[in-house]
């Protein structure tokens, strides 16, 4: 069995699980943001009513308000502190950081476990050696609220090795989007993706988790990395060891794929995803020098530290344009913690650059980085469909914190390998 | 099989359909109801004003993508729309569809084979779809029968006390 048939049938009581099957399985962890947070709240009061079945598995972060811009918002998040309270669930308030960072960084998700969470980039904590997935309020209220369970269907399963070394300029940011142009959107619907080769063994944690972030936008059911070293020591760390225990994992040479995909990304280029999809990914020659106004280090896909120190080194003596507003949102306390203590807080402020609160940051626009029409930006972000940042007529690029930091400085798209 | 048989007149919108698009994340602090005058308000501001209960929507591949929000389902039916068929469709899309009641159909080359306004029949179980206008007949991807079984019971919430025990 992969790494997810061995935690499904772990999860719901078999000896083994096959692709097809549909099993009922324990949940270890649901994780829920402040927006889906309310709907689910309500859902599960109006239709369902139970007892939650165990309060401490159940997390919720607010992370698309990190301060309400109207009563509206305050209303939601009142109503989400006060539910929170009332069942004793986990609550990450204002300022924890975006969904998936503040969950990681506070322990609450470890290899072998079922993760579910309503927000669709659930299945980053792939990277975590979890069988992560996204479902909708009324999985939640319905059976993993009341229950603690959910029902999948096991899917099939496709391995992607990376190999090679990458360029000075091009990063694993890169290699994820440049797989949404190979694969394409929506190429790998239901599946599982599961990850691996030399490259992928040699990244970092949170280098895989801008990989295990992208599946979802190939369509994909879940995607992962069996987990390694790296990921024991920090699970290790963050006390978040206790779902890993016997799993009856097959060597990948005896496991079933559906297909085996072997990429060579030594050539690849710095990527960049055009409006109006995820997958209109181009190389950064194509779209450099397309004039930006806002930039934005944040979202699922950036803020991490490892996105700050790069900034840093990509503005050592150089300063913001002055046309371009630099939005830093550090994806959680820790990152913004570490980032002050290593000095980089000061030096991009310095270098003319905003900071915002640990959160979701524009994403959605829901408390910042709405655009008018003719705007355009440039972010870590993980999606750029119209009229999600403001007008419909307003452009958001994705690419690597590496683009986006030499972007911000020239005020329109910069090849990174240009000024290396 | 009479049941999950529709017939009526289609709504067209293309590929990559998000989420976003179906409704914006604002109007989920509105009831469903009037949200649901909202449903693609950027791509085609017509539809949540004239759409008629028991129009069928047709869309192209991966529709429903990015955020995995139900209340896009629920504010689709909120519209009327008895039915959609798709090239293709998300799987939290696909998922929320069953789990919350709304039949749904992936036929590969049904977007090509509508315009906009033709009277289109599906028959969902039976995993058929025709244009009246043109007598064209495509055939549907099956549907697993835990979903065929989900639906049928009202939903994912009517069907969880039993479903949280089954064994196989």
């Amino acid at each position: 069995m992969t790494l997810i048939e061995a935690i499904l049938a772990r999860a719901s009581g078999r000896e083994t699980v096959k692709p097809g099957d549909v099993v009922v399985a324990n949940v270890d962890r649901m994780i829920m943001h402040d927006l889906s947070g309310y709907v689910t709240s309500k859902v599960f009061d109006e239709k369902v009513g139970l007892p939650i079945a165990n309060p401490d598995r159940i997390v919720m972060v607010f992370d698309h308000l990190f301060s309400p811009p109207s009563e509206t918002e305050a209303e939601v998040l009142q109503a989400d502190r006060a539910w929170a309270r009332k069942h004793g669930i986990n609550l990450l308030d204002c300022g924890n950081g975006n969904i998936h960072n503040a969950v990681v960084h506070n322990g609450f998700i470890g290899p072998g476990m079922v993760v579910v969470g309503s927000d669709s980039h659930t299945p980053v904590h792939g990277a975590m050696g979890a069988f992560a997935v996204a479902l909708g309020n009324d999985s939640h209220a319905g059976t993993v609220l009341p229950y603690s369970k959910a029902w999948f269907k096991v899917p099939e399963t496709i391995r992607i090795d990376l190999h090679g070394t990458l360029q000075p300029g091009t990063t694993p940011r890169d290699v994820a989007l440049w797989l949404v142009s190979q694969i394409g959107e929506g190429g790998a619907i239901y599946k599982a993706i599961e990850l691996g080769g030399p490259l992928v063994e040699e990244m970092s944690l949170f280098d895989r988790w801008l990989l295990t972030l992208i599946t979802v936008d190939l369509g994909a059911k879940c995607g992962y990395v069996d987990p390694d070293e790296k990921v024991f020591k920090f699970a290790r760390e963050h006390n978040a060891m206790q779902a890993w225990d016997e799993m009856e994992v097959s060597p990948v040479s005896e496991r079933k794929y559906e297909k085996r995909l072997e990429f060579d990304v030594s050539d690849l280029a710095p990527q960049v995803a055009c409006s109006p999809t995820v997958g209109n990914v181009k190389t950064v020659d194509k779209v450099a020098g397309t004039t930006i106004q806002y930039a934005e280090l944040g979202g699922h896909a950036g803020g991490r530290i490892e996105d700050l120190r790069v900034a840093a080194e990509v503005f050592k003596g150089k300063r913001v344009h002055p046309e371009v507003c630099l939005n830093i949102v550090p994806s959680s306390r820790v990152a913004f913690a570490q980032a002050l203590e290593e000095g980089i807080v000061a030096q991009l402020h310095e270098a003319g650059a905003m900071w915002f609160p640990p959160s979701t940051g524009s994403n959605q626009a829901v408390n910042m980085g709405a655009m008018a029409a003719g705007d355009a930006m440039i972010s870590t972000h993980s999606r750029n469909f119209p009229s999600r940042n403001g007008s419909i007529d307003a452009a958001m690029y994705l690419a690597s914190s590496h683009t986006v930091s030499a972007s911000a400085i020239a005020g329109c798209i910069t090849d990174i390998r240009e000024v290396l | 099989m009479s049941k999950y048989v529709f017939e009526g007149k289609s709504w067209k919108v293309g590929d990559f359909i998000p989420t976003d698009q179906i409704i914006k994340s604002r109007r989920v602090y509105q009831s469903i109801d009037k949200a649901a005058k909202y449903v693609f308000e950027d791509i085609n501001p017509r539809f949540g004003q004239e759409v008629q209960k028991g129009d069928i929507l047709v869309a192209g591949k991966h529709f429903g993508q990015s955020s995995g929000r139900a209340v896009a389902v629920k504010a689709l039916i909120a519209t009327g729309v008895s039915c959609i068929v798709a090239e293709s469709f998300s799987r939290t899309f696909y998922r929320n569809a069953f789990e919350i009641g709304l039949p749904i159909l992936e036929v590969s080359g049904v977007h090509d084979a509508v315009e906009e306004g033709d009277r289109i029949s599906v028959d969902v179980l039976g995993g058929v779809f025709c244009n009246e206008r043109t007598g064209e007949k495509l055939e549907g991807k099956p549907i697993d029968p835990f979903l065929i079984e989900m639906i049928e019971a009202g939903g994912v919430i009517a069907m969880a006390p039993k479903l949280v025990g089954r064994t196989t």
